[in-house]
């Protein structure tokens, strides 16, 4: 386990006009962590957040950022500030600039670099988010996801370590969600650590490594999703709902079916308990294969060819640079959400797929495969993009 | 929102990428030089060319165009007229005396005033729009900031011209939530929706006033905007058309003298 980053002790807070909007609240975020925060309205999610970056003191406990407690004097809220960004949950709200290009540098400008400093901060921000060219757009003219990625960017042009973010996915439609919780699993990889909180059960679920269930000001349950979300009592106390997929492992379970291991947390682990429940596999003898593009590094070239090579290929694309990389090579993508999980299943059923990635993702899909294969003991191929003109030739064939 | 439109075009106007000291030279040039004329021929000429450079050059819709020309066209017709009424001369061509002491007349001098405000108008007008077609604010900011116009001056606008557009977002949608439920179907109700109108929009702002000093906090604001972007190159062809228009209208205001239509 690695160290921990933040650390909250016994915090309350009430509002100027009485209201006490957080009663008792302690934990601990681990470096590297994906934290969702859960609860209704006006349980004190957004209150809790913005004590992170001291834009709220607490009136009594302590927050301790690295293991010092946190100081309120300016030279300390600097330093904290820039190493805890916060995106609020409004775009228009965060975006102060006239240009993209002014919000962005709006940090780094302030924490004194100097203007080549700022220019590589804000390109490499806008990289990230995958919003290169609109440097010289205002803001007004951006849609709403666009608006969210510019406010992702202004903070991470600051390269915090960790990054809070007040409600990601409010008021964006379902692939715009998608893609911004993808953003922040890319920016988790690279060593972020990411706090949200939402109301959106059904997509923190599968992305969070730990959920905290809130209410009323407090900490009703804070552990792994699966524990997290699958107490109905609690549930249904927070006002939320059972995600879909622990709902059916639930009713199965209720119906007498003996479903072993893990809570299912993707459509892959559902599959999974079928398949040991039914006791057979839906597999084909022979998995198909995931061959991984790397955008960084293979050239454009190659990957036409094999495309060509290849028709009815189903592709994914993992990761902003990829997605653009797609986009800007007209390709249709099948899968632009757990690219990974949807791969395997394409090869259970002995279809091959093409996943576009970066250049530090390409360890997660062989990760995150060779995990699937330990749990089930079916192996998939996963090659990186050749010439193309040989047959896949390793780790070939289903292990049983 | 017309404001929104007017940036949005310049934002996307072809002759965008044109510098920006040249297309202001090229505007404010021009409506120096229309003040300057003694004669209604170089405004005229003016407004020919930068009508033509905004519909062909920055390719802005001619039906757009026209309707930004509209109003203050209707303004500068009304006047005028009353310029031409009113204004006396030897040469009368027609004269109505309404009263003893005042009269309505209109006579040679009095339209050539006439054309000669006119064309003023319009020649100031087109110059106007080809500035405010072709050159988005967010450029001129940048030639605010080395003209060395104070920091503090330029920070204001600059997060005025961001919050114009959130607030006009906010005025529309509420105006639009009044609407739907009637709010402005009798003359009385109007009033009252108004004011709720003008009282939203108020905390509205304040409201947003003080998010934006938190989202700057959060961002470690210390006093300092990002610095502008960078300007483009000077264009030997753009310097070069620049040039010629403005001497060319130089040497007409020149030529043309005191010249009168009639």
């Amino acid at each position: 386990m690695s160290s921990i980053i933040l650390e909250a002790r016994d915090l309350r807070y009430r509002y100027p006009r009485g209201l006490e909007a957080i009663s008792g609240i302690s934990f601990h975020i681990r470096k590297k962590e994906k934290i969702a925060l859960v609860g209704p309205n006006g349980a004190g999610k957004s209150t809790l957040l913005m004590m992170f970056n001291g834009m709220i003191l607490p009136d009594s406990g302590i927050i301790l950022f690295d293991n010092e407690t946190i100081r309120y004097d300016t030279a300390s809220l600097r330093m904290l500030r820039k190493r805890v960004g916060f995106v609020l949950q409004n775009p228009d709200r965060q975006i102060i600039a006239p240009t993209v290009y002014q919000d962005v540098a709006f940090g780094p400008t302030n924490l004194g670099f100097n203007e080549s400093g700022v220019k590589e901060a804000v390109t490499l921000a806008l990289r990230h988010v995958g919003l290169e060219g609109f440097e010289r757009r205002p803001p007004h003219q951006l849609s709403g996801g666009e608006k969210k990625r510019v406010a992702i960017a202004g903070v991470l042009a600051m390269d915090p370590d960790v990054l809070v973010l007040d409600e990601p996915t409010s008021g964006l439609d379902p692939s715009g969600s998608e893609d911004i919780m993808e953003l922040l699993d890319e920016l988790n990889h690279d060593g972020k650590t990411i706090i949200i909180s939402t109301h959106d059960v059904e997509l923190a679920y599968p992305w969070a490594d730990r959920a905290i269930l809130m209410l009323g000001g407090k900490i009703l349950q804070e552990d792994i999703p699966e524990v997290a979300f699958g107490n109905p009592e609690y549930i249904r106390r927070a006002h939320l709902s059972l995600p879909t997929l622990l709902e059916l492992h639930r009713e199965l379970q209720n119906r007498g079916f003996l479903l072993q291991g893990k809570k299912p947390r993707t459509v892959l682990d559902m599959m999974h308990c079928f398949e040991t429940l039914l006791k057979k596999t839906c597999c084909h003898v022979r998995p198909g294969a995931i061959t991984i593009c790397n955008v960084d590094r293979h050239d454009r070239e190659l990957l036409l060819l094999w495309r060509s090579m290849h028709p009815t290929l189903s592709t994914g694309a993992m990761g902003t640079r990829a997605k653009q990389r797609a986009e800007n090579e007209q390709m249709s993508l099948d899968f632009t959400y757990g690219v990974i999980d949807k791969c395997i299943l394409k090869a259970l059923l002995g279809e091959d797929s093409l996943i576009l990635t970066t250049e530090s993702m390409v360890s997660r899909v062989y990760q995150r495969v060779d995990t699937y294969g330990r749990e089930s003991g079916i192996r998939i191929p996963v090659k990186q993009l050749d010439d193309g003109t040989q047959p896949v030739t390793e780790n070939v064939g289903s292990v049983k | 929102m017309f404001e929104e439109l007017l940036e949005d075009i310049a934002q996307k106007n072809g002759l965008r990428e044109i510098n920006t000291y040249l297309k202001l030279t090229a505007g404010l040039g021009a409506i120096l030089l229309c003040l300057l004329s003694t004669s209604y021929l170089p405004p005229l000429f003016i407004a020919v060319v930068l009508t033509g450079a905004i519909l062909f050059l920055a390719r802005v819709d001619a039906k757009t165009y026209a309707e930004l020309f509209i109003v203050p066209l209707w303004f500068a017709l009304m006047s005028v007229a009353g310029i031409i009424l009113i204004t006396g001369g030897q040469d009368v061509f027609w004269s109505w005396d309404i009263l003893p002491s005042f009269s309505l007349s209109i006579t040679r001098e009095s339209i050539n005033q006439g054309i000669f405000v006119f064309c003023r108008v319009i020649g100031g007008m087109s110059a106007m729009c080809f500035i405010a077609l072709t050159t988005p604010m967010t450029d001129i900011f940048i030639v605010f900031r080395q003209c060395r116009v104070p920091e503090v001056v330029i920070d204001l606008m600059m997060i005025i011209y961001r919050t114009i557009f959130i607030l006009m977002d906010q005025v529309v949608q509420i105006y639009h939530a009044q609407v739907m439920r009637l709010g402005y179907s009798t003359w009385r109700e109007s009033i009252y929706s108004f004011a709720s109108l003008c009282g939203a929009a108020f905390i509205a702002s304040w409201d947003a006033g003080e998010d934006l000093i938190r989202a700057m906090d959060a961002r470690c604001y210390d006093g300092k905007f990002a610095l502008l972007g960078e300007t483009r190159p000077v264009e030997r062809m753009s310097c070069l058309a620049v040039v010629i228009f403005l001497s060319l209208s130089t040497a007409i205001v020149i030529v043309s003298g005191n010249s009168t239509i009639i």
